[in-house]
């Protein structure tokens, strides 16, 4: 009976402590999941700033043995244009080939996407979209004619910095050629007009 | 003074489970498969898996850890949906040294493609031009259906070589798919199977 109650009292004692590790643990574990998009030094911007310049439409190798990033689809060629908001708005251009299947994804600095589309997007086969802070926003809309609806899709990035990745589908692998030109046919680039 | 000892020897060790936690999540394994952090948000569909939410904006901050670990770029949701299958249709590992027949339905998407990457994704070397089918170049079975055969040496009809004595995964792509990300539950019955034919 006494043996009891002092090992009841033990454990009584270092159930605190116990409660303190996984607290400590708790908060260590979360706060390095959220930080581990701004520290991981093998990220996709980390690979796409290695792969190509600011604000000019790139085109990637085809996911092929030993190159391209984890879980590419070799059926396509991919392009990559990244940008920097803080030198000015960007724009992407483009006029697509009827029933070619585009991919373009939108991402931030920590690869999050935030805006995805395909072809199927694009008015009169064309596709013109402009990328801003909510700022530049602000200084584009005010400077719109009044009365006309602007052409273009306008979209706020979550970061100054990030990246457009663009995928063209070729169907046959005799394509694969068709769908590299589709890619550098697009224009990415800083928007002239709009150049602070 | 035992008792700041304590103290210190406590938050030592709460730290070190805590980062072993991170570390389990983000790290890909051969028994799990991915990440333990993936499990949040994915969906089986036989013996695919998806993950949906990855291409949104409501990725969720364990799926964002991954990637940030291993510079996946996933398809946004409007591009497509993805599926990863390491195990058959019975629920046994894909071994190389079997051959697999995948056959059956896919969901409706305007294209889609199927892939034999190796475990971490990368095209494996030593496996030839062919690394996958897209929904375009098959051939198809006269009621619509197709066959794909998995195996390491040359096979009739759509055969998708693997490397003799590596492991491999299965993906496969739906691009612009009509599939929703919330609409799983009718996913299942128009997944292809994975069947395991003969082995050596």
């Amino acid at each position: 009976m006494k043996g009891r109650e002092l090992l009841g009292a033990a454990a009584f004692a270092t159930l605190p402590w116990v409660a303190g590790c996984l607290v400590v643990a708790g908060i260590v574990h979360l706060a390095s999941i959220f930080i581990m998009p701004q520290l991981a030094p093998r990220d996709a911007f980390a690979r796409m700033s290695a792969a190509a310049p600011l604000h000019r439409q790139t085109l990637l190798p085809v996911a092929a043995p030993g190159s391209g990033g984890p879980f590419e689809d070799p059926a396509f060629a991919q392009g990559l244009c990244r940008y920097d908001l803080s030198q000015g708005p960007v724009r992407v251009r483009a006029t697509l080939v009827p029933d070619a299947l585009m991919l373009m994804s939108f991402h931030g600095r920590q690869g999050q996407i935030y805006y995805s589309m395909t072809d199927r997007s694009a008015t009169r086969g064309k596709l013109d979209v402009l990328l801003v802070t909510r700022r530049q926003l602000d200084v584009v809309e005010a400077n719109d004619p009044e009365d006309e609806l602007p052409q273009d899709l306008r979209i706020i990035t979550p970061t100054l910095e990030g990246f457009v990745l663009f995928r063209a589908l070729a169907e046959f692998p005799g394509e694969m050629e068709d769908a590299k030109k589709r890619i550098q046919s697009i224009f990415c680039g800083l928007d002239k007009d709009l150049r602070p | 003074m035992l008792h700041i000892l304590k103290m210190i020897v406590i938050a030592a060790a709460g730290v070190a489970l805590g980062l072993a936690a991170t570390f389990v999540s983000v790290e890909r394994s051969q028994n799990l498969g991915q990440g333990a952090g993936l499990w949040f948000g994915a969906v089986k569909a036989g013996p695919w898996t998806g993950w949906p939410k990855t291409g949104t904006r409501d990725a969720d901050p364990y799926a964002r850890a991954f990637f940030a670990r291993t510079g996946e770029t996933p398809l946004g949701i409007t591009e497509g949906l993805s599926f990863i299958a390491r195990q058959d249709s019975r629920g046994a590992w894909l071994e190389p040294r079997c051959d697999y027949l995948v056959s059956g339905a896919v969901p409706p998407a305007r294209y889609w493609t199927l892939s034999a990457l190796d475990p971490d994704g990368h095209i494996p070397p030593g496996g030839g031009e062919r690394h996958g089918f897209t929904s375009s170049e098959l051939l198809r079975k006269s009621d619509g259906g197709f066959e794909i055969r998995i195996a390491a040496s040359a096979r009739p009809g759509n055969w998708l070589p693997v490397v003799s004595g590596q492991p491999f995964l299965l993906m496969l792509r739906l691009y612009d798919t009509s599939l929703s990300a919330n609409a799983f539950s009718v996913v299942e019955r128009v997944m292809p199977s994975i069947a395991r034919e003969a082995c050596r």
